[in-house]
């Protein structure tokens, strides 16, 4: 057992695909996962079962990739009765989220807007155009900067969680370049297919991190850590305040418009 | 049935002395002096940029790890809501640790019982007042010393 523990979780699950089903019944998503490099160890670790799940778990992945052999399973971490009984994001991370609920807003609205584009439309483009430095500079350079430079910092750059993380960004940013390029050219089908494409991602990428990276961070930073991500993100957000209230504005005229002819959304 | 106020009820729990604990002595993690909250000025140099533990008074006797878990790298003022006289000077005093000693963070140790909930009701409203935000965490320690709960406060 202790060779799958050190194995990337995308090739055990290649290997083994009912191994996914059970990682999915304990809410651990590694099945759509693009990068799949974390190591079956680190998985569990990051989810923090309690220590009955853990074992539960174990027990059946070990009936998987060794049916029928007794199998020496590693002991759960205890560390469940340590911990509070009640978690809640710490401050930055809860600034973090509520970016992220502001970008959860507008991959809400894309769709629609998706459908409705017409790339004839002067009106059609430049809300994507809208759209797309929304995705540039509030996505990007302002919560995923935060991310990248200065929360990932706090961690170990190696861990295979915060290299997926960066993938993702890195394929949300492909996706917005090919649909920028898109609407250059006139291109609807390849401005439709990269927004979706971004949607896609970011959500996936959004869900990861709220309910799974967010709580194992809050769990492993100390209070020296978390003052000063406090008081890193209080300088960016301060920098970006005006910014900030423009794309989030936006966001919302967006939504306003949303039962509305795309035209008066501007 | 419970009568009475749950902060001052006779309690005893006993305790087996044959349990073996780990031996040699276990090091004060304490970093300064003076640590009572009227007599602490947020002037302080060892307040300054620190984080900082405002603890009720009877938590680091409840929690046997309290300097490991709570007090380690940290600085120190402890308070008891409940009997301790000329709180608005503590509202004061807090609040200057936020605004003058630039504090990093505060967590507040409390017990379970309902009147420590003052001290981090004091320590919220200094924050409520102060110009300068930082994160706080609540912890809540039972009569038995186990932490029942950590919560971060809403800045």
């Amino acid at each position: 057992m202790e060779k799958y523990l050190r194995t990337p979780i995308k090739e055990i699950i290649g290997k083994y695909p009912p191994v996914g089903a059970l990682l999915e019944e304990y809410r651990i998503g590694c099945v759509p996962c693009s990068v799949g490099t974390c190591l079956l160890a680190d998985i569990v670790e990051i989810h923090n079962l309690s220590p009955e799940d853990e074992a539960t778990l174990m027990a059946g992945i070990a009936g998987i990739v060794s049916p029928g052999q007794v199998v020496a399973l590693p002991e759960p971490r205890n560390r469940r009765p340590e911990t509070p009984r009640k978690t809640s994001y710490s401050p930055p991370m809860k600034a973090l989220v509520e970016e992220h609920r502001q970008i959860k807003r507008f991959l809400a609205v894309l769709p629609v807007v998706i459908d409705r584009f017409d790339a004839r439309s002067e009106a059609d483009r430049d809300l994507v155009r809208d759209g797309l430095d929304f995705v540039r500079s509030y996505a990007d350079r302002f919560h995923h900067a935060k991310e990248e430079d200065i929360l990932f910092a706090c961690f170990d750059p190696g861990l295979d969680i915060l290299k997926a993380m960066r993938e993702d960004h890195e394929r949300g940013r492909a996706h917005v370049r090919a649909a920028g390029e898109a609407l250059a050219r006139g291109d609807g089908e390849g401005i439709a297919a990269n927004l979706h494409g971004y949607a896609e991602v970011l959500a996936e990428h959004i869900k990861k991190e709220d309910e799974i990276l967010y709580p194992w961070m809050d769990r492993n930073l100390s209070m020296r850590q978390v003052g000063e991500l406090f008081a890193r993100f209080q300088a960016v957000d301060e920098r970006f305040a005006e910014d900030r209230k423009k794309y989030e504005s936006f966001v919302g005229r967006l939504e306003d418009a949303n039962a509305e002819p795309i035209s008066e959304v501007r | 049935m419970m009568s009475g106020c749950p902060g001052s009820r006779t309690l005893t729990f006993p305790k087996d002395d044959g349990v073996q604990v780990p031996a040699g002595k276990v090091p004060s993690q304490l970093r300064q002096w003076p640590i009572q909250l009227h007599l602490v000025s947020p002037s302080a140099p060892y307040f300054q940029g620190a984080d900082v533990v405002l603890a009720a008074d009877c938590v680091p006797f409840a929690m046997g790890d309290f300097h490991n878990t709570y007090l380690k790298g940290k600085a120190l003022a402890i308070a008891c809501p409940k009997l301790d006289g000329g709180q608005e000077i503590y509202l004061e005093k807090v609040r200057g640790l936020f605004e003058d000693a630039n504090i990093n963070s505060l967590t507040v140790t409390i017990m379970q019982v309902p009147c420590c909930r003052g001290l981090l009701g004091m320590a919220m409203q200094a924050l409520e007042a102060s110009s300068r935000k930082v994160p706080v965490k609540a912890v809540i320690v039972s009569l038995q010393g186990e932490v029942l709960q950590e919560e971060w406060a809403a800045v």
